[in-house]
């Protein structure tokens, strides 16, 4: 049985059952454009007014767009009905797909799930062969709100009377995740506010800083941190019911006073010989002593059998059975180390401290043990704060000891510390809630204002007023080398290249075309930059070789898109967006005419020359 | 399990397991002796017992599996039954056998009803859809309906209705693909002289009433009408619609449909359309408190079109996935016994390569 069912299989399958047209939502491209391959050699090919409808259709589509005219899939697609649909086509293919299945042409469309969310594409069934998504480079369980989203596509309205969602499982499925996606309630979504600089430029730009802080409150975030503010505030009022048999007695702050008077009172009691002997770190090793535990002495190894204190000293003693036989009482100091794991030992009340059958196991087991054991991690406390000066020497001063209300303080005191503590913690939290964006605002400000865009009263300098307009992802970054004078003397190509270098988040690797060795030096010396500006702002990847591809793109205006493709092993949908990434970021620069108008020129050439063939179909 | 049994059943553990079974649940656990750990691991269980019992159930079950190499293999080819865990399956849950009893619906049933419903029929809108095109006359409107409900019908009527009296229309989509879509459609709907669509670089008929382009686009347009440059005529705006929404989770993104709605001119109305979300209160409330007039709500989690979920083998055999033909909500477990059976027998023979995790 193969792991997975085979395509054509799939497509017999569904045919036979009338559950056509149907997305088949595969894990990677490579699934996709696998299972086209699959079709290669196949019989199952439809009649020819089927073929010939879709034919029509194509050549709709080819007369506006046509960079697909020589598509390799159309072959397969016209004879079979089905077809691929993934980021790795250009978008104007991805329509061409759309379309044929808007006009009900074809019976499966092979596709990943990033088209599960927003594209207008139904079908009368959908077919699904895992249980997560690929999500910033880890595999992530789908939502109950993606599964539904995604089985959503079934059943067109006015088309079908019902729609299907069909599990077939691969080795990458849970079914349970599955299940639980159609039957539950999708999950509550969440603010994902995030400060950028561009964002706190900007909102300074049109208000005063005073003013800031009104809007900030106005988002959703703050409108979630409200709510579990909320939830706090409630059950602070709560706590201060509990809180009300403890009002003010004696003394207004009863509680405090008591905790004082009972803080200095056990650490009197406390200053008996065994805090002289034992050092926090013995003390801190003596509680993990216990029956079972192995520990070493130097070289030879031990069970512990019981932990104790010496009559005379109170010093912390173990008693051990030792490798060989021996059972020894040593001072918990003598111990070396102490292993991460412990021996089944049934404890007695009288030597040997366990029973004899415990002590043959513990035997043998400890010659079965491995050579090296793991070290249990301990954490040694810090010495116990001394109590100030100040308070000792006031300790005559306490009224506790002869005051009416001791023994009420002293039976209410534990729970009633224990609300007050809950008390100011949620006091804590509740103030964070309210007050978090606008720290984080502010944190930028000191960023902006260390970097001169903004000046100590938090207005916009000369440098900020431009750098406002630069709002996409690595502005700092950019507007610093703008600062720098980085591109001084850059041609289109270099520009655009470093800048597709600073747009590309993608890490797959692959072969590239060579950079020119302007362009490595540049580049060289952007990285330098992102580097140092990293405390501020994540570096970006900066590839040479995506550099390159861009480069050789608007380098030589007469290279065609099918000769850009066959230099580099990238896909043709990621060249294409990474050239659109780029267009966006040059269009950027291409504002600052005011400013920059050497570079702004420099960009808009570029985008002249980028925007050409495939790039030039769509707005 | 009574308590008795339970505490009967942690006393014949080693107290490694029940070391392991403390952990995340008994502070300093590793301090306390066999008998004194039992004590507390019981007062523990009574928070949550089920929760409790099910794992010491996972960790006497894979026991065996570990160290002891002893008496195992004498058993191990005979029983195929008592599946080595590590499948995130629950022992716990296994002596619910006599469900599987139950019958579930005959493939038939469940194809029954496939097929195209007569074509003579006019459009007629829904309920919800008259409602969020009546309320946007007065206020803003979030609508959360599942996929395919028709929200595009409340943004065209929505659309012309403003036009009509003379007000600007954005339509935002969060992908350029899906605003080239639209594009293409509304410019059938409305004739192409009305419709336009603007990108970082470029601007295709920008005078038009009623304007496509993505969130960040919108954004970028309201920082400038902040900082004094007014660049489409925002004065005339009468409404924005953001589709596709539940975008306003999206980690890297979503903070770009926050400033838009919080920046959005409060003479402009508000639509908010999205998929299935499960606080869709939460983000009208939301509106509700920073907008001028109170948002109003429509959401229903009813499809149109009804959906059935079905399983299929890798050997082209079909099967309901539910017992019932419609989706058992809220009832994950109730599988029909034929696909719970042919998926047992895939995981079966799948085993030792499949598990990834
Ligand atoms: N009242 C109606 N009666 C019949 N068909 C309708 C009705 N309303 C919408 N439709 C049809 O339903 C289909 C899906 O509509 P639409 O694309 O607007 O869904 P949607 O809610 O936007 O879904 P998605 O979440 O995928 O964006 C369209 O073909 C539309 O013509
Ligand atoms: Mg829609």
């Amino acid at each position: 049985m193969p792991p997975s069912i085979h395509p054509v299989d799939l497509i017999v399958a569904l045919r036979e059952k009338h559950l056509t047209p149907a997305i088949v939502f595969l894990t990677s491209r490579r699934a996709c454009d696998e299972a086209m391959q699959a079709f290669d050699h196949s019989h199952i090919v439809l009649p020819p007014v089927r073929q010939e409808a879709i034919a029509a259709v194509l050549e709709k589509v080819i007369a506006q767009y046509p960079s697909i005219a020589e598509h390799p899939l159309i072959p397969i697609v016209q004879r079979i009905g089905v077809a691929a649909h993934h980021a790795g086509h250009l978008p104007s293919w991805k329509i061409a797909v759309e379309e044929l299945m808007r006009h009900g042409c074809l019976d499966a469309v092979f596709a990943t799930t990033t088209l599960a969310a927003g594209v207008d594409f139904p079908a009368r069934t959908v077919i699904i062969t895992q249980s997560s998504i690929r999500k910033s480079r880890d595999f992530m369980d789908l939502t109950i709100g993606e599964v539904q989203q995604i089985a959503g596509r079934a059943g067109r309205r006015g088309k079908d009377l019902v729609g299907f969602a069909i599990v077939t499982p691969s080795p990458y499925i849970d079914l349970t995740v599955l299940t639980k996606g159609f039957t539950g309630h999708p999950e509550a979504i969440n603010s994902q506010f995030v400060i950028s600089y561009p964002m706190v430029l900007n909102l300074l730009k049109a208000h005063p800083l005073d003013q800031i802080q009104p809007i900030l409150a106005k988002s959703f975030a703050q409108f979630q941190l409200n709510q579990r503010a909320e939830v706090l505030e409630r059950k602070l009022d709560d706590l201060r019911v509990q809180m009300d048999p403890f009002g003010p007695r004696v003394c207004t702050d009863w509680i405090t006073e008591w905790q004082t008077f009972d803080q200095v009172r056990r650490q009197k009691s406390h200053r008996v010989p065994i805090k002289k002997f034992e050092s926090p770190e013995i003390a801190a090793r003596f509680h993990f002593l216990t029956p079972g535990r192995i520990v070493a002495f130097g070289r030879s190894r031990g069970v512990v059998l019981r932990q104790y204190r010496s009559k005379g000293q109170k010093s912390p003693m173990i008693t051990a059975l030792r490798q060989g036989g021996g059972i020894t009482e040593s001072p918990a100091a003598t111990v070396t180390e102490i292993s991460d794991r412990i021996l089944d030992c049934v404890d007695a009340p009288i030597y040997p401290w366990c029973t004899p059958e415990s002590v043959e196991d513990l035997l043998h087991n400890l010659d079965e043990l491995p050579t090296k054991l793991p070290e249990l991690p301990i954490l040694v406390p810090k010495d116990n704060e001394p109590i100030p000066d100040a308070i000792v020497q006031t300790l005559g001063d306490f009224a506790c000891p002869a005051c009416p209300s001791r023994a009420a303080c002293q039976s209410d005191y534990p729970l009633a510390s224990k609300l007050r503590q809950e008390q100011h913690r949620h006091v804590k939290s509740i103030q964070a809630l309210r007050t978090s964006l606008w720290h984080r605002f502010q944190e930028k400000i000191d960023v902006l204002q260390q970097f001169g865009y903004l000046t100590p009263a938090s207005r916009l300098t000369d440098d900020g007023e431009w750098a406002r307009l630069i709002r996409i992802d690595h502005s700092l970054l950019i507007t610093e080398l703008l600062r720098a004078d980085a591109f001084n003397g850059a041609d289109p190509a270099m520009l655009a290249a470093v800048m597709s270098s600073i747009s590309n988040d993608d890490d797959r690797p692959g072969s590239f075309p060579r950079v020119s060795s302007g362009l490595a030096s540049l580049l060289g010396q952007v990285r330098k930059l992102a580097a140092s500006l990293s405390p501020h702002e994540e570096p970006p990847l900066l590839r040479a070789d995506i550099a390159a591809v861009t480069e050789r793109w608007i380098g030589d205006p007469t290279l065609t898109w099918i000769g850009l493709c066959k230099s580099t092993s990238m896909a043709e949908g990621d060249i294409y967006r990474l050239l659109a990434r780029t267009l966006e970021f040059l269009s950027q620069l291409h504002t600052l005419k005011g400013t920059h108008p050497g570079l702004a020129d420099t960009a808009s050439r570029a985008i002249a020359t980028l925007r050409r063939g495939v790039l030039e179909e769509l707005p | 399990m009574t308590t008795e049994e339970l505490e009967q059943l942690l006393a014949q553990q080693p107290i490694a397991l029940l070391h392991r079974l403390a952990r995340g649940r008994v502070q300093r656990h590793f301090r306390a002796g066999k008998r004194r750990l039992i004590e507390v691991l019981l007062r523990h269980s009574a928070e949550n017992r089920a929760g409790f019992e099910s794992d010491l159930m996972i960790l006497i079950g894979e026991k065996p599996a570990r160290p002891a190499p002893a008496p195992a293999p004498l058993h191990a080819p005979t029983a195929r039954k008592p599946k080595p865990s590590g499948a995130p399956r629950r022992p716990g849950q296994r002596p619910a056998e006599p469900e599987s009893q139950e019958l579930g619906i005959p493939l038939s049933t469940w194809l029954e009803g496939l097929g195209v419903p007569s074509s003579s029929q006019p459009f007629i809108p829904d309920a919800w859809q008259e409602a969020a095109i009546a309320k946007l006359r007065e206020s803003d409107v979030v609508v959360s309906v599942p996929t395919g409900s028709g929200k595009t019908y409340v943004a065209v009527e929505a659309a012309r209705r403003a036009i009509a009296e003379n007000r600007t229309v954005i339509y935002t989509s969060p992908l350029k693909a899906l605003s080239n879509t639209k594009y293409t459609e509304f410019s059938k709907i409305f004739g192409a002289d009305q419709v336009g669509i603007l990108t970082g670089d470029r601007r295709e008929n920008g005078q038009a009433p009623l304007l496509i382009m993505t969130t960040e686009i919108l954004r970028n347009l309201f920082y400038d009408a902040g900082g004094g440059e007014i660049d489409v005529r925002l004065d005339t705006l009468g409404l924005v619609i953001l589709d596709e929404s539940q975008y306003i989770a999206d980690p890297e993104r979503g903070v770009v449909w926050e400033e838009t709605i919080i920046f959005c001119p409060s003479q402009a109305k508000l639509l908010l359309l999205s998929a299935s979300i499960g606080n869709p209160h939460d983000i009208a409330d939301w509106l509700t408190s920073i907008r001028q007039t109170p948002c109003h709500l429509i959401k229903h989690s009813t499809r149109t079109v009804p959906l059935r979920a079905g399983y299929l083998h890798p050997n082209g055999k079909l099967s309901p996935l539910f017992r019932t033909a419609g989706i058992p909500h809220g009832h994950p477990s109730h599988l029909h016994p034929e696909a719970k059976r042919l998926f047992e027998q895939y995981e079966d023979e799948t085993q030792p390569s499949g598990r990834r995790r």
